[in-house]
């Protein structure tokens, strides 16, 4: 039998891919664990590895590399020798493909109504009942991929339940990235708002606090560490590191602000993983570093570093770009005071970085030059309210105005 | 609590209800001195002679027609039809004249009218004495159709369709006839329109009607040891008819199975399988199913007559298969 090589699903939230290039050509015999082709999806390239034994026969109607395509597009079939490619195949050469996104060569793809057959809208194939349809929807499970045990394959409300089930025992024993510490029925009014739509981030109702901390005690200490550590191989930890430590800390008491979305129910998490946006000539990419409490601020400061350099060589695992519970944004080194960071679905809430500057300040009455700091926080109001919000904020000021209530923990 | 027959609890309902309201007669025949074939009105002769029991000669139409003109005037008469099918005889009295006289007059009249039977399959009585027809009179606007199924409810409907001002057709399958249930002592109304969830379960939702009820319990009995929870519903009034439970239950299990010995076209199944589609297509998790008498005229051979309506095996395969939908 054919078997379908297909775009893969490399993380939850994976939509889309693009094919970067073919590493076995039209015709060649594969074995399993074979690299056919790499991906690139959030920004990381992975090589993807034959799962069946067979000849590579790469359709002309196949997405073209450097084509951005649904999760599940067929890129090619493995057959055995002499066999013929399936019917859905034959029928589709006619088709356009299924193309999310066709960079440059939009010019050359075949317009709708232009090409020498028309694409017909052709009945789907998966039968589902009404009630799984109604449960998928509610659980967040993509049915169209399930197989149905129903008498005639029809997908069933047991084959979603178990198709939800099983992502949930594969998310938490796989990858145990964040421990839930509180679920939906016992969150006040906003937590009850749970209905996830397919890409559930259309639905944030983002909001934003801005507040100005004197940031002059952390600027000292950051110059201190410059001082100190000069002779040392040891990398310096930046101002960014040191807010990203405190932030981690400040999370860790507000854990309401700590917050993602799994299986279709809004989770509070214990464990603090924060995404560091970097700037490429791409786009924005936001590695993710994980136990931020837990971590001294040294060996967090060699480990953004680390991260950021896979970031500029393409090298970042799809691991590295998963399970962030809050994002963290720095705009301070283009002159921005104040800005509105984007919130990375399936979490709830990233914070803005504005630059230093130094500026009249009053303390104790007298007017001093002092270092301020703005700080953004942007968070989804279906999932957190402005209070708990603003306290967090509160907390991130205090601890950069007062470095020594967290430097000692 | 006390165990009665059917007949017999259906039979205090009546007596209670006479002795209460001196309008209430009954006609029909047999129904004097004989005490009604199914003994439907044994004893009350001697209570209430000829005055209020009358018994008639073989003309349905006429006696219907009589019986609608009493109601018409303020009396409240029991038609005892002995067989449903006799009603056959009176169809163009009861759809054209007793559904109809309270629509005709703007409801300055009244139609307080009970018209009552026996139905179903049982005991070889053949072609002319085996019918349900039930779907008949739910199809006509202005009747209420009510098919008890315990001793309880029997008597219990039977007073509520007895303080009715509309015609009631009150239904006694005659396989339920001798069988004995609870009856509580003193005031017992059952109201219409409210079904009885007679099982609980989670798996599958079960509609019977009249003898079907008792035949799923058994195969909900036997497929428990399968692992199969099976939730029971007996509608009890088929007009108006309860809705909102079935629904309810098909939110619960997602699966529908409606069991019903009368024939299937434009039946009972196919009115509730209608309405649930409508109210909770989102619901299902399966095709609506149901199992029916086969579509033939009912046989005297008991051989035969075995073969045509479901039983608890075939009852349990119907819902093993719906499982597998």
């Amino acid at each position: 039998m054919a078997f379908e090589v297909v775009m893969p699903r490399l993380g939850w939230t994976m939509e889309t891919g693009t094919l970067v290039e073919w590493l076995r050509r039209d015709g060649d015999s594969v074995e399993p664990g074979d690299v056919l082709f790499t991906v690139e999806s959030d920004k990381a390239v992975q090589e993807i590895e034959a799962l069946e034994r067979g000849i590579l026969h790469v359709p002309p109607d196949s997405p073209p590399p450097g084509t951005e395509v649904e999760v599940g597009t067929v890129l090619a079939y493995l057959l055995r020798p002499g066999e013929p490619l399936p019917r859905q195949a034959q029928d589709a050469a006619s088709r356009p493909p299924k193309v999310a996104v066709v960079p440059e060569a939009s010019a050359e793809a075949p317009k709708p109504g232009t090409a020498a057959a028309p694409a017909m809208p052709s009945r789907p194939t998966t039968a589902i009942s009404p009630r799984a349809r109604r449960v998928a929807r509610e659980l967040g499970v993509a049915w169209e991929s399930l197989t149905g045990s129903g008498r005639t394959g029809r997908i069933v409300e047991r084959d979603v339940r178990r198709a939800a089930e099983a992502a949930r025992v594969a998310e938490t024993s796989t990858r145990p990235l964040v421990e839930p510490v509180a679920k939906e029925p016992t969150m006040p009014a906003p937590w009850a708002i749970t209905q996830p739509r397919s890409k559930p981030s259309h639905g944030t109702v983002p909001v934003t606090l801005t507040a100005t901390a004197d940031a002059t005690e952390l600027v000292r200490i950051h110059e201190q560490l410059i001082e100190s550590l000069a002779s040392r191989a040891q990398a310096v930890p930046t101002y960014n590191d040191l807010l990203i430590k405190l932030c981690g800390l400040a999370l860790l008491e507000h854990q309401r602000v700590n917050a993602v979305w799994r299986s279709g129910e809004i989770i509070a998490a214990s464990d603090v993983h924060i995404a560091i946006e970097v700037e490429t000539e791409s786009g924005v990419v936001a590695p993710v570093i994980r136990d931020v409490p837990s971590k001294s601020i040294l060996s967090l400061a060699d480990e953004v570093r680390e991260l950021t350099q896979k970031v500029h060589g393409a090298q970042l695992k799809p691991d590295e770009l998963q399970g962030g519970t809050f994002t963290i944004a720095n705009l301070g080194e283009y002159g921005i005071d104040a800005f509105t960071p984007t919130i990375n679905w399936p979490q709830s809430a990233a914070l803005g970085l504005g630059r230093v500057v130094e500026k009249a300040g009053v303390r104790d009455g007298v007017i001093l030059p002092r270092y301020h700091t703005v700080l953004s926080l942007t968070f989804d109001h279906r999932v957190v309210d402005g209070g708990p919000a603003a306290r967090f904020l509160d907390s991130v000021c205090e601890y950069v105005e007062k470095p020594s209530l967290w430097l000692v923990r | 609590m006390r165990e009665m027959t059917f007949t017999d609890a259906a039979r205090e309902g009546l007596a209670e209800e006479m002795a209460q309201n001196p309008g209430i007669f009954v006609m029909g025949e047999g129904v004097g001195t004989r005490g009604g074939n199914f003994n439907t009105t044994v004893g009350l002769y001697d209570l209430y002679g000829p005055k209020r029991l009358r018994d008639t000669p073989i003309c349905e139409r006429g006696f219907t027609g009589l019986c609608t003109g009493a109601a018409m005037v303020g009396a409240h008469p029991v038609v005892d039809f002995m067989f449903i099918d006799f009603e056959l005889d009176a169809i163009g009295e009861l759809f054209n004249q007793t559904s109809r006289i309270q629509y005709m007059s703007s409801g300055r009249l009244q139609m307080p009218i009970l018209v009552r039977g026996s139905i179903g399959i049982f005991g070889s009585a053949g072609p002319h004495h085996s019918g349900n027809y039930y779907p008949l009179f739910m199809h006509v606007p202005g009747f209420r159709v009510v098919v008890p199924t315990t001793p309880a409810d029997a008597k219990g409907l039977i007073k509520t369709a007895l303080r009715s001002t509309d015609p009631v057709i009150f239904l006694e399958h005659k396989g339920l006839l001798f069988s004995k249930g609870p009856v509580p002592e003193g005031e017992l109304l059952v109201p219409f329109g409210k079904a009885s969830i007679t099982r609980e379960g989670t798996d599958v939702t079960v509609v019977a009607v009249a003898l079907m009820v008792q035949k799923t319990l058994e195969a909900a009995k036997q497929l428990e040891q399968e692992g199969v929870s099976c939730e029971v519903i007996d509608p009890r009034t088929l007009a108006p008819l309860d809705v909102d439970t079935i629904r309810d239950s098909v939110h619960k299990t997602g699966r529908l199975l409606i069991v019903d010995e009368d024939w299937g076209p434009c039946g009972i199944g196919a009115e509730i399988a209608a309405r649930i589609v409508d109210e909770a297509f989102d619901d299902l998790d399966a095709p609506i199913s149901r199992l029916n008498g086969a579509f033939a005229p009912t046989p005297y051979s008991p051989s035969l007559t075995a073969g045509m309506v479901p039983n608890a095996q075939t009852i349990a395969q119907a819902i093993r298969d719906l499982l597998a939908e």
